[in-house]
């Protein structure tokens, strides 16, 4: 049977040939969409690295105020901040805090390093935060330390704390980061201290990129950090938003500041970064229904075009299942050719490494793609074989 | 030439066994939205096992719509078909399908082979619907059919190459394929020159003969009519002879 069906297929091939054309577009379409959803299902999966539920964020302006002065303004408020009922704790960081839209990217180029990957990391998220920030987060070190006293006594290398995807982008064989030495920025270079599990601020539906830390000390009078992250109490609201706004500007001459919850600002962002996929998605739904109908009224045109044939068939003994089988069939091989000219498309993407995405989003993309082709195919097949099936002998004396 | 002894001797209805094919007061009226046609009316048909029966009438009399529901390609509008003795109303699709099958080989009177698809596979397509022949088999039982009927060097083309005559040829070896019990042929010679006509008359007796076919053909042919064991007419949708 599965011979006939390819003698037949062949024998019709100009009939056919629109037919596979549509099918390989389903495939392309399938494919896009596919890649879109598992390169988001990927990053969603892997693991934030923080907790923001009760985790505040006060960005403020210092005004007019001269710098040296600030950062003696900013220990005052952190003090009192930290002395308030309800406050939990208080990190200072850069700017690029949680759900933000700010980053920070660096490169290091490792060309030089011997044993080391021979090729630079390219976007590195690169976090200035004071040492609280782990408990006000939640960060989970997975090896070596966190910043501590310590760092304050330390001789010639400054402290840094990478996190997990770093440490195998550095060593993808598994060595170990810790105590290793790192050159940023071509001047400086930086003792790896401690590696942390994740800290995702772009949020859980980017890519997650490697990220690297350094302390911003109590004593540190280069860098005048703008936000906070406050942890406070479960429950705290209104009432303490407004302490905090009230003790800042009396505090700080002419500082002014903002306070939102991460809570609000994950929406926020959710909401911004899923806006695109999901139009695309809508966009190929209606497109992927096209192809569908376009399917399922070739195939049916077919079957009409084709009644004396499958009277004929009946006529010679043809049971009703073997002449649903035969389309369906007829349909999945049609498919098969579909779907093998819409592999050699999309195994061109993680070949030629084209749109920076990750190889096991498009092969994840590519069965998925697959599946659902089949199962397009399927459903548009199922109709137009029972009509098929329904043709009844007599048929054949009377078409032609 | 005497037509008797050409034929196997045809049992007395009265036997044990029943007739293998047998109409009981058929009936078969096509309608279409404006004009009802009366194809048969009445009918009352007995063909033994190893009868060849031929069946002659003018055009439009209903010799194909017998033919049809004799080969179980169409229901009846009243009355009942029983074939060896059970009325095929109590048959399943899949048992229907089966009879057509094993049981039954038809030539259509316009051919009706499948343009997309070769001679031999044409020939080979009765078989395909028997499960536990394989392909190697088919292929050879095509082409000990073709070769029956003087296509061997045609097995290749498909149809719309051949000639009228091919075509019917061709049909007419996709019935034998088979080897079914009964043959019902529509015109098998209709588009044949004598000689070939002669060849494929002499073919389908020697099936009879040989192997006790049972045939039911219609023609036009009344030399041809003589030759077989028994010949019913019709005129007007009713049997007249
Ligand atoms: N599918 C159909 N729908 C309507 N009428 C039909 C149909 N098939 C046959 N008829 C009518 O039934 C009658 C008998 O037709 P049938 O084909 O059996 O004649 P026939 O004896 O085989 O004629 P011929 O010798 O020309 O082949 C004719 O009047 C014909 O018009
Ligand atoms: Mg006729």
């Amino acid at each position: 049977m599965i011979r006939h069906i390819f003698t037949l297929m062949w024998n019709r091939r100009r009939a056919n040939g629109l037919l596979v054309l549509e099918i390989f577009l389903a495939y392309v379409v399938l494919f896009a969409v596919g890649t879109i959803g598992s390169s988001l299902w990927e990053n969603y999966r892997q693991p934030l690295g923080f907790r923001f539920d009760n985790v505040w964020q006060v960005n403020f302006l210092p005004g007019t105020q001269p710098k040296a002065e600030a950062l003696g303004t900013l220990q005052q408020v952190l003090a009192r901040l930290r002395a308030t009922p309800g406050v939990l704790g208080v990190a200072v960081t850069a700017s690029n805090t949680p759900f933000s839209f700010n980053d920070s990217r660096t490169a290091i180029d490792f060309a030089d390093r011997p044993g080391g990957p021979k090729r630079p990391i390219n976007n590195i998220n690169s976090y200035a935060v004071g040492p609280e920030l782990r408990d006000v987060m939640g960060l989970e070190v997975t090896k070596g330390r966190w910043f501590d006293q310590r760092d304050a006594v330390a001789g010639s290398h400054p402290p840094l704390v990478i996190d997990e995807q770093m440490q195998r982008a550095m060593f993808p064989t598994g060595e170990s980061a810790l105590g290793k030495l790192l050159t940023l920025n071509k001047d400086k270079q930086w003792r790896i201290i401690g590696v942390v599990r994740a800290y995702r601020t772009d949020g859980e539906l980017k890519e997650p990129l490697p990220a690297i830390f350094g302390p911003i000390a109590p004593a540190d009078t280069l860098f005048l950090p703008q936000s906070l992250l406050v942890r406070v109490a479960p429950g705290s609201g209104a009432a303490l938003e407004k302490r905090l706004a009230d003790d800042i500007r009396r505090i700080g001459p002419g500082w002014t500041s903002t306070i939102r919850t991460l809570d609000e600002m994950h929406s926020s962002q959710l909401k911004q970064v899923i806006t695109r996929p999901l139009l695309l998605s809508v966009m190929s739904i209606f497109l992927l229904l096209n192809v569908a109908l376009g399917l399922f009224g070739v195939l049916w045109l077919a079957i009409s075009a084709r009644r004396a044939e499958l009277g004929v068939r009946r006529a010679l003994g043809a049971p009703a299942g073997a002449i649903a089988r035969l389309i369906v069939g007829e349909t999945l091989a049609l498919t098969t050719f579909g779907l093998v000219l819409g592999l050699l498309v999309a195994v061109q993407f993680p070949l030629l490494g084209a749109l920076g995405e990750r190889t096991s989003v498009y092969l994840t993309a590519i069965a998925l793609a697959a599946g659902a082709l089949y199962l397009l195919a399927t459903i548009c097949a199922l109709y137009p074989s029972r009509l098929a099936a329904g043709i009844r002998p007599a048929v054949a004396l009377r078409e032609e | 030439m005497q037509p008797q002894p050409t034929t196997a001797p045809a049992p007395p209805a009265a036997t044990a066994t029943p007739p293998v094919i047998q109409l009981t007061g058929i009936e078969k009226v096509y309608q279409t939205s404006t004009i009802e046609t009366v194809a048969l009316s009445n009918v009352n048909l007995s063909i033994n096992r190893g009868e060849f029966v031929s069946v002659m009438g003018p055009s439009g009399c209903g010799k194909s719509t017998l033919l049809s529901l004799m080969g179980l390609l169409d229901e009846p509008s009243g009355g009942t078909i029983a074939i060896d003795g059970r009325p095929v109303g109590s048959y399943s699709d899949k048992e229907l399908a089966g009879l057509r099958n094993h049981k039954i080989g038809f030539v259509f009177q316009s051919y009706h082979l499948i343009n997309d698809l070769s001679v031999r596979d044409n020939v080979e397509l009765p078989l395909l619907y028997r499960p536990g022949i394989g392909g190697s088999e088919r292929r050879r039982r095509a082409l000990a059919a073709l070769d029956k009927v003087g296509l061997t060097a045609r097995t290749g083309h498909f149809p719309a190459q051949l000639s009228g005559g091919q075509r019917q040829r061709v049909a007419i070896a996709r019935a034998l394929v088979g080897e079914p019990e009964i043959i019902l042929a529509d015109e098998p010679t209709g588009n044949l020159d004598s000689v070939m006509g002669e060849e494929i008359m002499d073919l389908l007796l020697g099936l009879n003969r040989a192997q006790g076919t049972t045939l039911v053909m219609v023609t036009h042919d009344e030399q041809q009519a003589l030759k077989t064991g028994r010949l019913v007419r019709f005129f007007d949708g009713r049997q007249v002879a």
